[in-house]
């Protein structure tokens, strides 16, 4: 029930429990600050698992991003939409290992598409966590402009930016 | 991804949890009847939860049901096999919504779970990780024959007895 999708150097496709080694790694760094780490192992396992769940609850989520070349996991890309989110977002996270090479950016911009043209779905956000500058240059390199400051429930801060609409894409 | 097995008890199914279930979910997170699983929570973390409750079955290949009522379907419970990364070996975990109470559904579909983990999945023990506090889901556990056998500290839940069911070898 989980699409892939293939671009020129990556496919996008359902996790698996080998992939978790990558992400319990990615999320014990402080790279994840952007998603809400670093966490442990026994916490990461949540994450990784409740984003295969949210496939089944809502009907969309994050790929792992395969490099096609390696077969390896290399990141996260996809749609996350927890209860108190404002809206569906397109997210990315790459793992260690697979930063700068342009991954995130072609992952996302098939991932985007797939929510326009499959979902249906009009100007996407992303949330980017305050001071994520690496993300804030993605965003923008995807045509994102900056809407608004977001506070989640729990206090943290975000910066929400709109993709463009996908008449503009096309 | 695995599709989630349905199984039938005498007044029961256990059937994949899905989105028609979530608000039952939630009111029983959100509820003092979470305390022995680390609760009350809030709602977006109820949220979660559900994802990881759905994501466990493709990721381990088991997992846990909802339980439902045979007749009218509604939502009564979770129960069913679980193994998150820090927990010490598979279990046998339930929870009882505020509906399903005082009525033999977490013994019910916790025998049928540990059938299924013996039988289906060839398993040749199994434990339930129950907080010392919890003194229902102890009964419970002696009910099924199982007997206290060591602890653990876990990081977030804190010290959580292991509960030895009985294995399959004896049930046979």
């Amino acid at each position: 029930m989980i699409p892939t999708l293939e671009t020129k150097r990556l496919i996008l496709r359902a996790p698996k429990t080998e992939d978790f080694e990558a992400y319990a790694e990615f999320m014990a760094g402080d790279r994840s600050k952007g998603v809400g780490g670093p966490m442990d192992r026994a916490a990461a396992w949540g994450g990784f698992v409740g984003d295969a769940g949210q496939w089944v609850l809502l009907g969309y989520g994050f790929w792992i991003v395969e490099e096609k070349s390696s077969g390896k996991p290399a990141g996260q890309v996809g749609f996350w939409h927890p209860d108190h989110w404002p809206e569906v977002e397109l997210g990315w996270t790459m793992f260690e290992g697979f930063e700068g090479l342009g991954y995130a950016h072609e992952a996302a911009q098939e991932a985007r598409k797939f929510g326009y043209e499959v979902k249906g779905w009009g100007p996407i956000i992303s949330l980017i966590v305050t001071g994520n500058a690496r993300s804030v240059t993605l965003a923008e390199k995807l045509g994102a402009t900056f809407e608004r400051d977001w506070q989640s429930p729990a206090g943290h801060k975000a910066m929400l930016y709109r993709h463009p609409a996908p008449e503009a894409l096309q | 991804m695995t599709s989630i097995p349905t199984l039938n008890t005498e007044r029961l199914v256990m059937r994949a949890p899905g989105p028609q279930d979530f608000e039952a979910y939630v009111e029983f997170r959100m509820s003092d009847r979470a305390v022995g699983v680390g609760g009350p929570f809030t709602r977006s973390q109820a949220f979660d939860h559900m994802c990881e409750l759905l994501g466990h079955w493709p990721m381990r290949g088991f997992g846990r049901w909802m339980v439902a009522d045979k007749t009218t379907d509604q939502p009564l419970g979770i129960v069913g096999l679980m193994y998150p990364e820090s927990w010490p070996e598979p279990e046998i975990a339930w929870s009882v919504f505020a509906d399903g109470e005082g009525r033999g559904i977490a013994y019910e579909a916790a025998m049928e779970s540990r059938r299924y983990a013996y039988d289906v999945l060839g398993w040749d023990t199994v434990i339930s990780c129950i907080v010392p506090e919890n003194t229902r889901s102890i009964a419970l556990a002696k009910r099924m024959g199982a007997v206290q056998e060591t602890s653990f500290q876990h990081e977030e839940l804190g010290e959580l007895d292991i509960w030895r069911h009985l294995s399959r070898e004896v049930l046979q």
